[in-house]
């Protein structure tokens, strides 16, 4: 297993820029996860990774080793397809043995490789089957396997488990997480599902338009987002995002009528606009002393959970979660108090507001 | 309401334009041709039940098919078992199986010289060499031309387009123009000549002659075959081959393993069509040899074909029976290729 370095990474397709000058650096073992919105760079920067893209400019280095212009062939890099790519008219026992042959193995090597793969991946029963007559699982975990058998430095997922229905992509994340303890590589996986990433990575790297956002553990990010992007785009339901305006400092208001509320302001200067985040489970009813009026427009009962989603005049929609089955109908009032430890604001350039920043 | 203001005349209304307006006039013929056939055909639908209705729609171009190959394939049928040169059957008189008889009535049939019809056996050997050869070259140069043009390459729709042109050639006018170049005093000869070589008579060698035959038939119908082909390839995923590229697979490799099985379906339409046409060849080849030199390039067509109307002695029975024998060929490669296709598919 190997680690992983990008320097200054860019690419451009002509005059179009997709990637914007990409720093990072991944550790040998980690489990990494790209994510963010269609078309923010992550799959195409996957593909640099792999070689299958060129670069427009920059470095990559695997254990300290520059393969910026070395082939994809010659990386030791194996990837896992969004389309699987399984090769249709080979059995899954060949499937996975093709990879193998390339590497000029003995035969005994191979079939060794295959049926240790096969075992851990539950498809021994399948290997003399073709994928058409596998089940959309199954052959995620043939796709799985094709890169296992090759002991590759690094990982590469490319939104595997997108083609999967929402039951049988729970237990395959499930199954990722599993596989990556047992045999302890490098991966890199692309997603824009912020709940496989949040699940499955070790670190998170959230990217918009080419651009890395922030960087960090997955309680990191949901923690203490770096900006609105990752504020909004990290945690379901999303984080409430209210415009405020600075009071003085340590002190915002969301508007004339209401109370002041208490969160750190930095260095913002009293009367500068900014933006609160709160995330719906740190919203509480309140009985007195609530920092906000809300009227219920719709109640959602999960049963273990119950979601109000709350207006008030000037303010967009706010999320409110509680925990357990809370009895309240639609039209009530709901008066609520933000939890002053767990507030974030955010500057009027969307950067979060850090004590004496 | 109010009325329309009296100033605007009909002709101030905006001009339809002449597509719109022949479009709609073609959407009205359609629509009272379907409401006046409708009610005929829920009746017969109601009389005969829906699913008979099929073979009510496939009937009008039954009819015509019949007309054009069942019963002439009845009336050849009819022909290989009677004798004479009348061309009316009520006066040929019937012979049973002497034409097939005479036909197979061979000392080897390795060895034409040895058969009675030995004219009819050359054109067999002539046909197998000429389709092997022409099999072989027109799949070879279609896969390989496929491969080309499937590549990222400047000029890809030219060059599509100028290897599928020959194809919307007619057969004789490739022929004719193939003549123009090979012939004594052609283009190629003068060019030979030029670079100080000598003059090639390439319709008097054998050889040359076999050779030419096939090259032209390649040249004018490789087009076609290239872009079944083509779209064979085309309908390879490219993650596919990123995969064999992860896979750090050789490009030879890529091609046998990848390319090749995927590709084997529309190859094996390729080989089929390819060798029923082979068989076939008779116009091109005709024009451009004339069967020779001798009966060098003399195919089983051209010989049916003279020995029918071309020659002093109309035979139409050994005609008849020769084309019998060749259709069953036919339609044991065709019978090939369907289950072939089926199987590879």
């Amino acid at each position: 297993m190997a680690g992983l370095t990008l320097k200054g990474v860019r690419k451009a397709y002509g005059t179009i820029a997709v990637i914007h000058g990409v720093d990072l650096a991944i550790a040998d073992g980690e489990f990494i996860v790209f994510v963010g919105p269609s078309g923010c760079g992550k799959s195409t920067l996957l593909r640099i990774i792999a070689g299958l893209e060129e670069v427009t400019d920059g470095e990559i280095a695997i254990d300290g080793l520059d393969v910026t212009r070395v082939p994809a062939s010659d990386r030791g890099l194996a990837m896992v397809f969004q389309s699987y790519a399984l090769y249709p008219h080979m059995s899954v026992y060949k499937n996975m043995a093709f990879a193998l042959e390339n590497m000029g193995l003995a035969r005994s090597e191979i079939d060794a490789r295959v049926r240790r793969a096969a075992a851990m991946l539950r498809l021994t029963e399948y290997v003399e089957r073709k994928p058409k007559a596998l089940s959309g699982g199954q052959r995620q975990r043939v796709a799985i396997g094709r890169a296992i058998v090759r002991d590759p430095k690094i990982f590469l997922l490319d939104e595997p488990l997108s083609n999967l229905d929402a039951e049988l992509r729970v237990a395959t994340r499930k199954e990722l997480a599993a596989l990556h303890a047992e045999i302890g590589g490098t991966m890199i996986y692309v997603t824009h599902d912020q709940v496989e990433a949040m699940t499955m990575a070790d670190r998170i790297v959230v990217l918009r338009g080419g651009r890395i956002e922030q960087v960090g553990t997955p309680l990191d990010l949901y923690n203490r987002p770096d900006n609105l992007f990752v504020a909004g785009f990290i945690g379901s339901p999303r984080m409430n995002l209210l415009p405020v305006q600075v009071v003085s400092p340590g002190l915002v208001r969301l508007s004339e009528a209401s109370e002041p509320i208490k969160v750190t302001t930095g260095s913002l200067a009293a009367g500068a606009s900014a933006t609160l985040g709160v995330r719906p489970e740190h919203i509480a009813l309140a009985a007195e002393g609530a920092d906000l009026a809300l009227t219920i427009d719709l109640v959602e009962q999960l049963g273990g959970d119950t979601y109000f989603y709350g207006s008030a005049p000037g303010l967009p929609q706010i999320t409110v979660r509680q925990n357990g089955q809370a009895l309240r109908g639609r039209g009530e009032a709901l008066p609520v108090r933000f939890e002053p430890a767990h507030l974030h604001l955010f500057d009027a350039e969307g950067a979060a507001v850090r004590p004496g920043r | 309401m109010t009325d329309l203001p009296t100033g605007i005349e009909p002709q101030a209304a905006p001009t339809v334009p002449l597509l719109a307006r022949l479009r709609r006039a073609g959407e009205t013929a359609l629509g009272t041709l379907l409401r006046l056939v409708d009610r005929p055909m829920r009746l017969l639908q109601r009389l005969i039940g829906e699913r008979r209705m099929a073979y009510v729609f496939l009937l009008p171009n039954l009819v015509f098919f019949s007309l054009f190959v069942f019963v002439p394939l009845a009336i050849d049928l009819v022909f290989s078992f009677t004798g004479g040169e009348s061309l009316f059957p009520s006066q040929r008189p019937y012979v049973g199986t002497d034409q097939y008889a005479y036909l197979f009535d061979c000392g080897s049939f390795l060895d034409p010289a040895s058969c009675r019809v030995d004219h009819f056996w050359r054109g067999v050997a002539n046909t197998l060499r000429f389709t092997m050869f022409q099999l072989v070259s027109m799949v070879a140069f279609s896969l390989v031309t496929a491969l080309v043009l499937n590549m990222r390459i400047r000029g890809r729709g030219f060059f599509r387009a100028v290897y599928f042109f020959p194809v919307l050639l007619s057969p004789v006018v490739v022929a004719l123009v193939w003549k123009w170049i090979l012939q004594r005093d052609g283009l190629l000869n003068a060019g030979l000549t030029t670079i100080g070589g000598q003059k090639i008579l390439f319709f008097v060698d054998p050889g040359w002659a076999m050779f030419w035959s096939v090259f032209v038939s390649v040249w004018a119908h490789m087009g076609f075959y290239t872009l079944i082909l083509l779209a064979g390839l085309q309908a390879i995923p490219a993650d596919l081959y990123e995969a064999a590229q992860m896979d750090a697979t050789p490009r030879w490799r890529v091609f046998w393993r990848i390319t090749l099985p995927l590709l084997w379906p529309n190859l094996i339409v390729v080989i089929v069509l390819a060798l029923i046409r082979g068989v076939q060849t008779f116009d091109e080849v005709f024009v451009l040899t004339g069967g020779g030199p001798g009966t060098a390039t003399l195919m089983i067509v051209q010989y049916i074909y003279e020995t029918a109307f071309a020659s002093q002695v109309q035979n139409f029975g050994l005609a008849a029976a020769a084309s019998i024998v060749l259709g069953v060929v036919l339609f044991l490669l065709t019978l090939a290729q369907l289950s072939r296709t089926r199987s590879a598919s």
